[in-house]
């Protein structure tokens, strides 16, 4: 899928559950949507453009807590592989 | 026959309308002792036991005029003789209804009548079904001692423009019972009694064609009129129905109750159930007359096969259709993987039909990739309500806002979308109660005959959640919360986060005001109206959901109810309005991709085992996709197969040349439909589906409520939908063996607690059933929250408003919005194929006529309407319903490319598109656009394939 849409929607979703106070639950809240709405396959290729970088593509940047939460996916796929 | 078949008679008529009462007061009738409620008629007291006492401009759906003077009676100790319609019960009066006076009054009453009635009864439509011919019978009429040469109507000109029914004058009684319809059911104030004394006539507004008048077509004075004055056409040609069913409207989410009154397998008319627990006897222009869709000459009846779509279709048996459908299915899952196919249920479809598909798709197909409509429509209702008050769902039944003294309606346009729920509401605020609309145009709720809102908020689009906010902010800065309730009923730690957020200086209205075009102080009024109202309830649509902020918006609005404690209760609540008939329905039965049904998540390994122990497989733990990540995904060339019962994506989903592509992308789509639809354009397989007149199952409603849909005639094309989902199901290797859609909902009783006591028997018994329906509450829930919220204790949510990505700017200065028509319905492939394009043949660009003259555009011309994601052309209509830098414009027919336009922003929690802000440029133009003529040319093409499929087969036949 088109990497540029699943970061924006990633950033969607962090924008809507940040209260700009307590950025700690606004990370928690987008981890847990992603896992409830995503598809593996979507949170696996966020994960990778994550680790990955754009590979010279133009892309979206990750905001602040949706990078937050996109790397706390990648850890949590890392541990379930190893 | 099944008992659902009953002989055709009249639906019995009461007089005047039900009252309610502590008191009860008894009286005697002609003898018998009668006990009725304080406030009933004597006419409504004496039906009740039994007696009917004569009487033409009384009807139990109206309130008594007293104009006919047939219902005299003789009251012991009164003079006169007093019409029993219009005279209250007292205790222990004594009511004659028949006498030699009072007959001989009657008679003359009626032989004065008649002395101006054509004597054609023979060749009369209404003949066998005219209360004026019965009451002459009733009251003995023998002769016309005035005869017939005298003043008279009968060279009165017979008015046929509306397609649906005739108004005859010549028949006319002047008994004002259309007029009072118009007026009290309704709501349109379009009929009126013109000129005095014998001149008296009935006229649609100012004396003109009922088709060029204000009337809305709703069916409610044909249904009243006791003459053959205004008949219905299609009984004009077919005579009297000689049995009747009762079923449930497949147009929108109100779900009306109606008596489809047959002549063997075919419709002589629909009319309104007056038991009909949603619409109590009234309809619209809908559900009433547009039904010949279902007997159009475009109804595919024969299943069609391709490889490819740039082939010509080819007719084969069902057993071809399924095995072909099947063959690639299974190919696709083993060459791309069991990921790579899904499927879309129909929030038109029944219950049973959609929890069919989503457990064809989890059970057979060994994914979770299914996803509806609702998708498009209210999927921020079902995440914002959840989250919120802890059910997926609308707090109230529609009758409770007969008991709301503030009305709040954001986002929504019922006169229009939801015409029978819109009667009902007019119905109250004539009452008195106040009204607020939030909406950028000024719809017919801002100020139409007898209505004018107290507040419109005409918002720019884009900015409900900063109003919502802001509204919250006055209630809270104020001290108008109301704190007992917050306290009982709510979580306390989340509502003092969500209290400190709502005081921030940013959700004030006069931070508000500038983003948002609200002036600050209407802001206030309206939050002060709504907190201070002993009952307030909000009403939202569309305009709420289809935002990047739709659920946002959704748990503003439950937080603005839940702080000013309008929960729990009637007249109150939060009511979503829902678009088509089952879009709730199709919600509950588990379509989205990441819910069971009962909205249980996948991923709770307990839901999973209740559900793989009943159906014998294993259940993806992980959601699947939903409808925009599908195109996405085919695109992306990971999902191959799709199987799509009645929708119609590529008309009605945003942003199409990227939605055209995803589709061409498919190797295996197959269209489940009445009609060779556009998305069926881009399909290899064409299944023929069921019209609701054709299958037995159940619809739910915006209230929650379960109706049944009953089968009127045989499916044209063989099978009911949910037979089809069936055979292929076992073609896929997936075996289902129901008989009957009774023993789907018995499925669905058993695997979803909400629905544990509904049953076909409790059905019939009930007449309909509003979820939850279960041990604690057998006869169903109208009114949820009660006593605690669903998940316990509500949940305040903080809502910030974090503006959308479509912003105008100088390419793009204006921004638009969509919506609906009275007339047409959603896509309209049902209502395109009826006499109701009479009004509103094609889709038109509403611009204010500000911006319409910046940029020379006149009513009538072609304007180009272009936006980042394309271009298309429509016709302009100037107009201040729309306010300066907004245009709107309707989506009912294809050829428009209202969603060409629109773009793939979407709800940050749902993905619903955000179909209410586009920001776009418009300007004069000569042709159509690239993509119309592209449009024109798919379509003949595609026309073309279907016209060889069907003449091969009559070769074939030949």
């Amino acid at each position: 899928m088109d990497v540029n849409k699943l970061v924006r929607m990633a950033n969607q979703i962090a924008a809507n559950l940040d209260d700009g106070k307590n950025p700690q639950r606004a990370i928690d809240g987008t981890v847990d949507h992603l896992k409830r709405f995503w598809t593996p396959a979507m949170r696996r290729q966020i994960v990778e453009h994550y680790r990955q970088g754009s590979n010279g593509e133009e892309v979206i940047e990750l905001s602040f807590i949706a990078a937050q939460a996109v790397a706390r996916l990648a850890e949590e796929q890392q541990q379930a592989t190893a | 026959m099944s008992a659902a078949f009953q002989p055709y008679r009249r639906a019995r008529d009461f007089g005047t309308p039900k009252r309610e009462s502590q008191r009860q007061v008894t009286l005697t009738i002609d003898g018998v002792t009668v006990t009725v409620p304080e406030g009933t008629t004597v006419l409504r007291a004496a039906a009740e036991a039994g007696i009917n006492i004569p009487k033409l401009c009384a009807t139990d759906s109206l309130e008594p005029f007293g104009s006919c003077r047939l219902c005299l009676v003789e009251i012991q100790g009164a003079k006169g003789l007093p019409a029993s319609c219009t005279t209250e019960v007292r205790e222990g009066m004594v009511v004659t209804t028949q006498s030699k006076r009072l007959a001989d009054v009657r008679r003359n009453v009626m032989e004065l009548y008649i002395s101006d009635h054509p004597l054609d009864c023979l060749t009369c439509p209404t003949n066998g079904d005219c209360e004026l011919q019965d009451m002459a019978g009733a009251v003995g009429l023998r002769e016309v001692r005035y005869g017939y040469d005298g003043a008279n109507h009968f060279g009165a000109k017979k008015d046929e423009s509306n397609p649906y029914f005739t108004f005859d004058p010549t028949k006319c009684i002047v008994c004002s019972r259309c007029v009072r319809a118009c007026e009290e059911i309704q709501g349109t104030f379009a009929l009126t009694i013109d000129g005095r004394g014998f001149a008296s006539k009935v006229a649609a507004s100012q004396n003109q064609p009922f088709l060029d008048s204000e009337c809305v077509s709703c069916g409610a004075c044909v249904q009243a009129c006791p003459t053959a004055t205004l008949t219905e056409k299609s009984l004009i040609e077919l005579g009297q129905p000689e049995h009747y069913v009762v079923t449930t409207c497949a147009y929108c989410g109100v779900g009306c109750s109606f008596r489809a009154e047959m002549k063997g397998e075919q419709v002589v008319k629909m009319v309104p159930n007056k038991d009909g627990h949603a619409n109590h006897g009234h309809s619209c222009v809908k559900g009433r007359f547009a039904f010949g869709y279902a007997t159009h000459k475009d109804r595919i009846t024969k299943p069609m096969i391709r490889n490819s779509i740039h082939e010509p279709w080819k007719e084969v048996s069902w057993e071809e259709a399924i095995s072909f459908t099947a063959k690639k299915f299974k190919e696709i899952q083993a060459k791309y993987g069991r990921h790579a196919i899904g499927g879309i249920t129909s929030s038109r479809c029944t219950n049973e039909e959609t929890y069919l598909v989503q457990k064809l798709v989890r059970a057979a197909f060994g994914n979770n990739n299914v996803d509806t409509c609702a998708r498009v429509c209210h999927s921020p209702t079902g995440y914002g309500l959840k989250t919120t008050l802890g059910e997926s769902a609308g707090t109230q039944a529609f009758d409770s806002v007969m008991k709301a003294d503030v009305i709040m309606v954001i986002g929504a346009n019922p006169p229009d979308a939801h015409p029978v729920f819109a009667s009902q509401l007019k119905r109250r605020v004539r009452q008195g109660a106040k009204l607020i609309v939030v909406d950028p145009r000024a719809t017919d709720l801002v100020r139409s005959p007898h209505i004018e809102a107290d507040y419109h908020l005409a918002l720019r689009p884009g900015t409900n959640v900063a109003v919502l906010n802001a509204m919250a902010h006055v209630i809270i800065s104020e001290g108008l919360e109301d704190k007992e309730f917050i306290a009982a009923r709510c979580e306390r730690d989340a509502y003092e986060d969500w209290r400190a957020f709502i005081l921030e200086e940013r959700n004030s209205p006069e931070a508000v005001e500038k983003e948002s075009g609200v002036p600050a102080e209407t802001i206030r009024g309206a939050a002060r109206l709504y907190a201070s109202a002993p009952n307030a309830a909000i009403y939202y649509g569309l305009g709420v959901s289809e935002h990047s902020q739709g659920s946002t918006a959704v748990m503003a609005i439950a937080n603005l109810a839940m702080c000013t404690g309008n929960l729990g209760r009637e007249g109150v609540g939060v009511n979503p309005l829902r678009g088509q008939n089952n879009v709730q329905g199709s919600c509950d039965m588990g379509s989205f991709p990441h819910e069971l049904p009962g909205y249980r998540h996948v991923s709770d390994p307990n839901v999973r085992k209740l559900f793989e122990q009943d159906w014998n497989v294993t259940i993806d733990p992980e959601p699947g996709l939903r409808i925009p990540n599908m195109f996405d995904a085919a695109i992306a060339g990971t999902f191959k197969g799709l199987y799509v019962q009645g929708e119609d994506v590529a008309q009605s989903d945003p942003d199409l040349n990227h939605v055209a592509k995803a589709l061409s992308s498919l190797e295996c789509m197959v269209v489940q439909d009445l009609f060779l639809n556009e998305t069926a354009k881009f399909a290899h397989v064409f299944l023929p589906g069921s019209s609701f007149l054709e299958k037995n199952g159940t619809f739910t409603n915006a209230e929650r409520r379960i109706s049944r849909v009953r089968k009127v005639m045989k499916p044209l094309a063989g099978y009911e939908d949910w037979e089809v989902t069936q055979l292929l199901a076992n073609a896929m290797g997936y075996p289902m063996s129901y008989s009957h859609p009774r023993e789907i909902m018995e499925e669905i009783a058993r695997l979803t607690p909400t629905f544990a006591g509904v049953s076909y028997e409790k059905l019939d018994e009930l007449g309909s059933i509003q979820w939850p329906c279960n041990e604690k509450a057998p006869q169903g829930t109208p009114t949820m929250h009660v006593e605690e919220f669903v998940r316990g204790k509500g949940l305040f949510r903080v809502t910030p408003y974090v503006p959308t990505d479509e912003r105008t700017n100088s390419k793009y200065p204006l921004l638009l919005t969509t919506g609906r028509i009275l007339s047409q319905y959603n896509v309209g492939a049902q209502t395109r194929r009826t006499a109701n394009v009479a009004w509103h043949s094609e889709d038109v660009l509403e611009i204010h006529p500000h911006d319409a003259e910046q940029r020379g555009i006149q009513t009538g011309d072609w304007v180009g309407l272009k936006s980042r994601a394309g271009e298309t052309v429509l016709r302009a209509l100037v107009t201040e319903r729309v306010m300066p830098g907004v245009v709107y414009t309707t989506f009912h027919h294809p050829e428009s490319g209202a969603n060409v336009v629109t773009t793939d922003n979407s709800d940050w929690a749902t993905n619903c598109p955000e179909y209410k802000v586009t920001a776009v440029q418009a300007y004069k133009v000569e042709k159509l656009s690239d993509w119309q003529q592209r449009f024109q040319s798919f379509t003949e093409q595609q026309l073309e394939f279907l016209r060889k499929a069907r003449a091969g087969s009559e070769e074939a036949v030949g």
